[in-house]
């Protein structure tokens, strides 16, 4: 008989793989133990003999006919004064053969007193009552027990009911809504998991006597769009965890990671491009608790409200036209207001989210309702923008607003972009939440800093941006491609939509893009470098930016949970932000590399002569210059210094290269007396040997030694020792002698690249701007053009030509337009401030770039 | 047998982790932490405001090995996290009394 059962719920198995799905395959269940216990029941001599009555009752989701397959079977096995003494012979009868088939059995044997009085002391013997069904034996006892349940436990306790309900559903949220439990939702206990669905069911039963959906529907409970939503959400989920049951082969109810991947397999999801099977079956699992939470939600208020009316003062607040204040909630005062004026549907928003209220559960529903009034008229209806900009920026509690708009549908309806990640999941222990809520959440932690540290707010060129940056930065997730660009792309139609400035797109669009552009650096580069910082900091541009790129970047990862942020990542991430805000801000400190921390120069000198310890050199190093001195490690100086007397006669004749390969590229350094056109020759001679400049720093020594430190890269693949560095420093004494033309020879070599790539580059924006305020002691010209080989040589000729000294070079290639920086003064160390020499040299520079 | 900590820069850790590795050091604990030596935190001034950061974020690498190869490894670590400015780290060697691995009870030089 007990095989029978085992070789009964293999079958159940079998009619899985046949296609048995969801509620049906309950049913199936519970039928096969219906009879199997009733077989049991009929067969008892104790039973077919007692004087008294006896019912057998099944409880619980076995008594709603809801059984999972590894769920206990709850009975109650009700007995009256004549059957007491049997009940010991009756309840082994069907208890052993239950326990041998392998089910796990809640069961207790009561009278009808005895049963009363229990459910009043305990809830869950007491909602378990409420699916009570009679298996077996007496009807009139089942009737009796009935009832008096219904007589003595609900009349006039229907508010101490809800309110324990809806405490027992408080406490499951706190303890199901940990992050753990987000990651691996419990499809029993958690949010809008089984236990919302039977609360909801329960309640309505017990305290307003309606037996099923289709009832709640008839009595307004529930719309019929709801129902509809709710009937297949529940489905989904009886199925899946049917199937869990199954797949860890005992009663578990949490979806936990490596059961995630395996039930993805059973439901036949499959990897596409950009998304794995299991980041898509773990989408409509979240899809379908949140249509549950949602629904189980909006009855509960609805519940609370019906219960709570008497006596409360029912005045109303109009907001405004169409909107309206009552009971503490925002409400929309009539569907027709809605129908003829959209924007109420945001404005409601906004109210709400000023006043730091809820937005009335009816109203959240008309919401939904009314979707179908959001249009590309209302999308770019500039007064809805304003009331959505309003609510990121001006929410009391943007978590709650948002989730709102959310939940309803109308932020995904509104921006149609945000239906691609709607409950998308990614399928690490990184990321917390799915992707819509990380986003809402992101914009909440904005909100967070800037009450924590105003300081950073406080001049924000576009705090609305910042924030919708905040609401969209992974818009782009979900595909294939890095979502970051993707992002990019997308956030620009967004903003054209919401009638941002051009600025402001910009802006949005370089937010979305470098989003990850802080915590990735901040764990991968030194803080110190400053090759990296002056990089960065020009990739950022301002400190506005830079501020606005920091918040995001802090609320981002706070969003994204606890393996993403900590008080030690937060330090890493802080250090990074204040060495490129010192870079950017230049009323503090001079711009260009130099050491950040303020060291005091006697320090650095006599560091340096330390680390001489006593050897001579050829050079004073107390008159070596500032900028040099905080340039370089004290180990490179000594480095320069003894090379520089070592080499002291070569020196008087030729220029001396000294390459070193580095992380992500060469450094060169050039030893030489100073020459005219030291620079521009040094740079053609690079072009020459197919070497890439992208940065130079030029210093010279009280003795009129210069020493130039380049960062090259070669132009093919080559490892640095098939790098003909021999050959380079011949190349270039010849050019300082003038005895190697590097104009003709970089114009032979670009014929020979006529049809190269570069030639077919996209339009690129050409022009020269000239700066005398970003740096105190330079004049820096920018030069924006083609990456093409040999320019930087014309240009540093160009400079040299007109009797300027470069000191610094920066090269920053962005996305194919190449920037030259140059930083320059005149022979006699001044700016170079007359304007009709600055424009002569202006379109000279121009020229090149434009040939 | 001894321990050796090395506190060195974040962002060095790929590479002090690749060089040990390259001399055959099987394991390492590594630990976030904070702190501050001579470097003693330094000010920032932003706006006319001082901001002090009084510790710095490094990253702490432990490991145990037979006193024989202690100097390869410290010279391993140097090498891979040195970037020669203020704040490369410290090194400490402690020396180890027993080691037993959990698992199997083996003790000593067979727990490394």
């Amino acid at each position: 008989m007990q095989d029978q059962l085992r070789a009964a719920r293999e079958a159940l198995e079998e009619l899985w793989v046949q296609g048995l799905r969801g509620h049906e395959l309950l049913k199936a269940h519970t039928e096969l133990a219906d009879k199997f216990i009733i077989k049991h029941f009929s067969g008892s001599t104790a039973a077919r003999d007692s004087r008294g009555e006896i019912a057998v009752i099944a409880l619980g989701g076995y008594g709603r006919e809801e059984l999972y397959p590894f769920s206990d079977i709850d009975l109650l096995l009700l007995h009256d004064r004549g059957s007491a003494k049997d009940m010991k012979e009756v309840a082994e009868s069907i208890l052993y053969p239950l326990w041998d088939g392998g089910f796990e059995v809640g069961h207790s044997v009561r009278g009808v007193k005895d049963s009363l009085s229990f459910a009043k002391e305990d809830f869950f013997f007491k909602v378990a009552l409420l699916d009570a069904r009679l298996l077996a034996g007496s009807e009139s006892l089942f009737k009796d027990l009935l009832n008096r349940y219904q007589k003595k436990i609900f009349t006039g306790k229907r508010d101490k009911f809800v309110a324990t309900m809806e405490q027992f559903r408080a406490e499951r949220r706190d303890k199901y809504g940990s992050h753990a439990f987000i990651l691996e939702p419990n499809i029993k206990e958690g949010k809008g998991g089984m236990r919302d669905i039977q609360a909801m069911l329960w309640v309505s039963k017990a305290v307003f006597g309606l037996n099923d959906l289709e009832a709640m529907v008839e009595a307004g409970m529930l719309t019929p769009l709801e129902r509809e939503r709710f009937m297949e959400s529940w489905d989904m989920l009886a199925m899946i965890r049917n199937r869990l049951h199954y797949v860890s082969k005992r009663k578990n109810d949490q979806l936990i990671f490596e059961y995630q991947e395996e039930m993805a397999e059973a439901f036949s999801y499959t990897d596409t491009k950009g998304q794995l099977a299991v980041e898509q079956f773990m989408r409509h699992v979240y899809g379908h608790l949140q249509t549950v939470a949602v629904i189980t939600d909006i009855f509960f208020e609805h519940v609370g409200e019906v219960l709570r009316r008497k006596g409360k003062d029912d005045r109303e607040d109009v907001l405004e036209q169409g909107i309206i204040r009552r009971r503490g909630s925002v409400c929309l005062s009539g569907t027709e207001n809605i129908r003829e004026q959209p924007h109420l549907l945001m404005r409601i928003f906004f109210h709400a989210g000023r006043l730091g209220l809820p937005v009335h559960h009816r109203s959240r529903q008309k919401v939904r309702e009314n979707l179908d009034l959001v249009d590309d008229k209302f999308r770019c209806s500039k007064r809805v923008t304003a009331s959505f900009l309003a609510v990121l920026k001006e929410s009391r509690d943007p978590e709650s607003v948002l989730g709102w708009m959310l939940d309803t549908g109308l932020l995904s309806s509104y921006i149609p972009e945000f239906s691609r990640v709607e409950s998308l999941a990614q399928h690490d222990l990184y990321h917390i939440y799915t992707v819509d809520r990380h986003q809402v959440q992101t914009v909440a932690e904005m909100h967070l800093i800037r009450g924590e540290n105003p300081e950073l707010f406080a001049d924000l060129s576009s705090p609305r941006v910042l924030y919708l940056s905040g609401l969209l930065h992974d818009i782009g997730k979900g595909r294939q491609d890095d979502h970051s660009r993707l992002g990019a792309e997308m956030v620009l139609r967004i903003g054209e939509r919401l009638a941002l400035t051009a600025d402001e797109k910009e802006l949005l669009a370089f937010l979305v893009r470098y989003h990850l552009f802080l915590p990735e650096n901040g764990l991968r580069r030194d803080p110190e470098d400053q090759l990296f910082i002056n990089q960065a900091a020009e990739l950022i541009g301002s400190i506005d930016r830079l501020n606005m790129l920091y918040i995001l970047s802090v609320a981002d990862s706070r969003a994204t949970g606890p393996s993403a942020w900590s008080g030690w990542k937060a330090s890493v991430l802080d250090r990074l932000y204040q060495q490129l805000k010192n870079y950017l801000s230049v009323s503090n400190r001079e711009k260009l590399g130099f050491a950040p921390d303020g060291q005091d120069i006697s320090l650095l000198i006599r560091q340096l002569s330390d680390s001489l310890a006593g050897e001579a050199v050829q050079v004073d190093v107390n008159k070596l210059p500032e900028d040099y001195l905080r340039s370089f490690t004290v180990e490179q100086m000594g480095k320069h210094l003894f090379y520089h007397r070592d080499m002291a006669g070569r020196l008087k004749q030729q220029a001396l290269l000294f390459p070193e390969p580095e992380r992500d590229c060469w450094s060169l350094l050039m030893l030489s007396k100073d020459r005219p056109g030291l620079l521009a020759k040094l740079c053609g001679v690079l072009s020459l040997h197919n070497l890439n400049v992208l940065g130079a720093r030029v210093f010279t020594w009280p003795d009129k030694t210069v020493v130039d430190m380049l960062e090259v890269k070669p132009v093919a693949d080559i490892s640095f020792k098939e790098q003909n560095w021999l050959r380079l420093e011949e190349d270039l004494n010849l050019a300082i002698n003038y005895r190697l033309d590097i104009g003709v020879r970089l114009y032979e070599k670009r014929k020979k690249f006529r049809t190269n790539p570069e030639r077919h580059v996209q339009r690129l924006e050409k022009k020269v701007v000239v700066n005398n305020n970003i740096s105190d002691r330079f004049t820096v010209f920018s030069v924006y053009g083609a990456d093409n080989r040999g320019t930087l040589y014309h240009l540093a000729q160009v400079l040299s030509d007109s009797n300027l000294d470069i000191h610094r070079a920066r090269i920053a290639t962005e996305v194919e337009q190449l920037i030259d920086v140059f930083y320059i003064t005149m022979q006699d160390g001044g700016k170079l401030k007359d304007k009709e020499e600055l424009e002569k040299i202006k379109l000279s520079l121009l020229k090149i770039v434009e040939k | 047998m001894k321990k050796i900590e090395a506190i060195i820069k974040p962002f060095k850790l790929d590479d002090v982790k690749d060089a040990l590795s390259e001399i055959g050091i099987k394991g390492m604990t590594i630990s976030e932490v904070k702190g501050y030596g001579r470097q003693k935190g330094h000010t920032e001034i932003y706006r006319g405001a001082e901001y002090v950061i009084d510790f710095i974020p490094k990253v702490k690498v432990e490991i145990v090995v037979d006193s024989a190869d202690v100097d390869k490894v410290i010279e391993t670590i140097i090498t891979a996290s040195r970037t020669g400015k203020i704040g490369d780290g410290k090194i400490f060697v402690i020396p180890v009394e027993k080691i037993v691995r959990v698992r199997t009870g083996e003790t000593d030089s067979e727990a490394i």
